[in-house]
């Protein structure tokens, strides 16, 4: 579980400071899936760098299953982002120039898995985004909506129990896109992670079993439910 | 990160910008290139340096003078008082020194030195010529043998106490006095002659010492000599002229030398000694005795001292050298930092996602340097390679213009050039340091949104 507590996050200082999100509190269940919406700018992309331990608030908490991640080290913290969390990101960040069996081991050298297990583990999550026939092609090789495959190979590998998908469709055609959002869904289901979408598509948010809404760095609105 | 894995991601990075990767290690291959060839040729020196020594100089000896300025460089922009006592020599320069001589006094004292086993002057005498029947006259130098010298034979055998009257031809006398081979020369007389200084006739005792076959003008005498061996032309020697000295014991070289300077001052006076060592193999026992002959107020040197003063300057050499080549390497290094900068800024997406994932700061920073130490790498083995490469091709040719046998200029030791390596990677390393140290420092966020 993911508890949310009055976070607040400030930019700048004094005259040139931005309050990007004031005072949010939320409670996200652990196996669900959740989009994040708002317009560009609302503090959404914030929200999810500071649940995800990227980035620190200016005030409140986060803790997740009982763990105040802010209270950890920042080496702990990068541990435990390694193995509890992953990211889907709208520009891919593959490595055009490594493999795509090199690119999904990526956040197993990270976790330093020890290499006997690596290659199953490679293959299994290139075999889910049905890129097992891919695995030594280059990643500059790879078409857009392949790439967003590979990256989420990449995120799934170390079987995390948060997956973070920011804006995943936005680079992508409707088709592509629509694969890559079934294919986060299934993968919910399949490996039982919370999957956590920041997104300004209506259409995904609707998939999702809880919407939060920002604006202006407050909550909107909180719903509920399976649509 | 494992280590294996921040080598394999750092070599796969260096591979995907190749170009810029073998042109910052070219730079450094400069500098490498440079101090291999230093290296190369100040251990050819030494070793050359070091053979000249030893195949002149006992090891077990100290050489012994008189004069305290003989081992060491004389202020030569001030006058020199005159004094009766010592000797004048000619300088290389040719500006005239006196020098203090030593006598048969000193080398008694010398002699009872605790240590010292014994003492001989250092001599060689200059023959008026050499001659043998028909054949016409050489001029000649003929010098005391010493046992450690075993030079390469072409006929004959040399015993360990050579008898008088007998005498080791070098090669470079076969064909000049007429002999077909070096075996043809073996038991057969040449006629060495030797004029005295004074142009006076010596004592009578002096002469019949010499078993004088005839004398040939007042002051000139010719006694026979029977070549006991032949030596081959050795490959290093302190001069060209070395190379033709006739060898025979020290006692007759010391009653031809005493014929040569009877009625001068210099009778019996000698500008250095070798005085031996009891146990000079071992180096205490060596410095031991050098201590104590010196100071019983004489200058001393050993085989070591010597061996230093020759490659003094050859230090001098490979220090101007060495200096070009680490300005070289540190001139490049500033290549190595440049081209790690880009490569963060090249990957600045990259560095944010790897944090993102959970990568530490400290493996960051260790990917970065990395690459930085294999650019080193690359170029060390790159420098040392060619410069080996040319070292090798190069030998026999700078040999024979040098003209030093069968010696090498070029002398490439593995683990000098390991050690170059490994220096240049860690210096490499350093120069990652700073943008490893941004890379480690950059934000994840603002890293990702980098375009």
């Amino acid at each position: 579980m993911i508890e949310v507590k009055e976070l607040t996050k400030i930019y700048g200082k004094k005259d040139a400071a931005f309050k990007a999100l004031d005072n949010v509190s939320l409670v996200i269940e652990n196996k669900s899936t959740v989009s994040i919406i708002g317009k560009s700018g609302s503090g959404k992309s914030t929200l999810m760098h500071i649940m995800s331990g990227l980035d620190e608030p200016t005030n409140g908490t986060v803790v997740i299953d009982d763990v105040d991640i802010f209270k950890m080290k920042e080496k702990k913290i990068d541990s435990f982002r390694s193995s509890e969390m992953s990211f889907v990101f709208q520009s891919f960040f593959v490595e055009a120039n490594a493999t795509c069996y090199q690119n999904v081991m990526l956040p197993l050298e990270i976790a330093k898995i020890g290499i006997t297990k690596r290659k199953k583990m490679v293959m299994e999550a290139l075999k889910a985004v049905d890129l097992q026939d891919k695995v030594n092609a280059k990643a500059s090789t790879l078409s857009g909506g392949q790439k967003q495959r590979l990256a989420v190979a990449r995120a799934i590998v170390n079987k995390p129990s948060i997956l973070f998908a920011d804006e995943p469709t936005g680079n992508l055609d409707s088709t592509n896109g629509d694969k890559i959002i079934d294919l986060l869904f299934g993968l919910n289901k399949s490996l039982g992670c919370t999957l956590i979408i920041v997104t300004h598509d209506p259409d995904i948010a609707k998939k999702t079993s809880m919407r939060i809404s920002i604006k202006d760095g407050k909550i909107e609105g909180i719903e509920k439910g399976p649509k | 990160m494992q280590f294996t894995d921040i080598i394999k991601r750092s070599l796969r990075n260096l591979q995907s910008s190749k170009a810029r990767t073998i042109l910052t290690a070219l730079a450094i291959a400069v500098g490498t290139f440079a101090l291999t060839l230093t290296l190369g040729a100040s251990n050819g020196a030494k070793e050359y340096a070091n053979n000249i020594v030893k195949s002149n100089f006992d090891p077990t000896e100290l050489i012994v003078s008189k004069d305290p300025n003989l081992f060491s460089s004389q202020d030569a922009t001030k006058p020199q008082v005159y004094n009766p006592s010592f000797g004048s020599i000619s300088t290389f320069g040719g500006e005239t020194r006196q020098v203090q001589y030593l006598n048969s006094a000193d080398l008694a004292k010398i002699a009872t030195t605790p240590g010292v086993s014994s003492v001989q002057p250092a001599i060689t005498v200059s023959l008026k010529y050499i001659t043998r029947d028909g054949q016409k006259k050489y001029i000649g130098t003929l010098a005391p043998y010493n046992s450690y010298q075993k030079p390469d034979l072409l006929a004959g055998t040399i015993p360990d106490n050579i008898p008088d009257k007998t005498v080791i031809l070098p090669q470079g006398f076969l064909s000049a006095l007429g002999f077909s081979n070096a075996k043809a020369a073996i038991g057969q007389n040449i006629r060495l002659s030797v004029q005295n200084q004074t142009n006076q006739t010596p004592s009578s005792a002096l002469i019949n010492s010499l078993a004088a076959l005839n004398s040939t003008s007042n002051a000139s005498q010719e006694t026979n000599f029977k070549i006991i061996a032949v030596s081959a032309t050795p490959s290093t020697t302190i001069s060209a002229a070395t190379s033709l000295y006739l060898y025979t014991n020290l006692n007759q070289v010391e009653l031809l030398n005493n014929y040569i300077y009877s009625g001068t001052s210099s009778y019996q006076k000698y500008l250095t000694a070798y005085a031996k060592v009891t146990d000079g193999t071992n180096l205490t026992k060596l410095n031991n005795a050098k201590s104590l002959v010196k100071a019983e107020g004489y200058s001393v040197q050993t085989v070591v001292d010597t061996e230093k003063l020759i490659t003094q300057f050859i230090g001098v050499i490979e220090g101007i050298v060495t200096l070009f080549g680490l300005i070289a390497i540190i001139a490049s290094l500033f290549g190595v930092v440049n081209t790690m900068y880009i490569s963060v800024l090249q990957r600045t997406r990259e560095i944010g996602l790897m944090k993102a994932l959970g990568m530490h700061r400290r493996d960051v920073s260790r990917l970065f340097r990395i690459e930085a130490g294999l650019i080193g790498l690359l170029g060390g083995i790159i420098g040392s390679i060619i410069a080996v490469g040319l070292g090798v091709a190069l030998n026999p040719v700078i040999s024979n213009k040098l003209g030093l046998g069968n010696s090498r200029l070029l002398i490439f030791k593995p683990s000098q050039i390991i050690i170059l390596i490994i220096v240049l990677i860690i210096v490499a390393i350093i120069a990652g340091l700073l943008p490893a140290r941004k890379a480690a420092k950059l934000d994840p966020i603002e890293a990702l949104r980098t375009e």
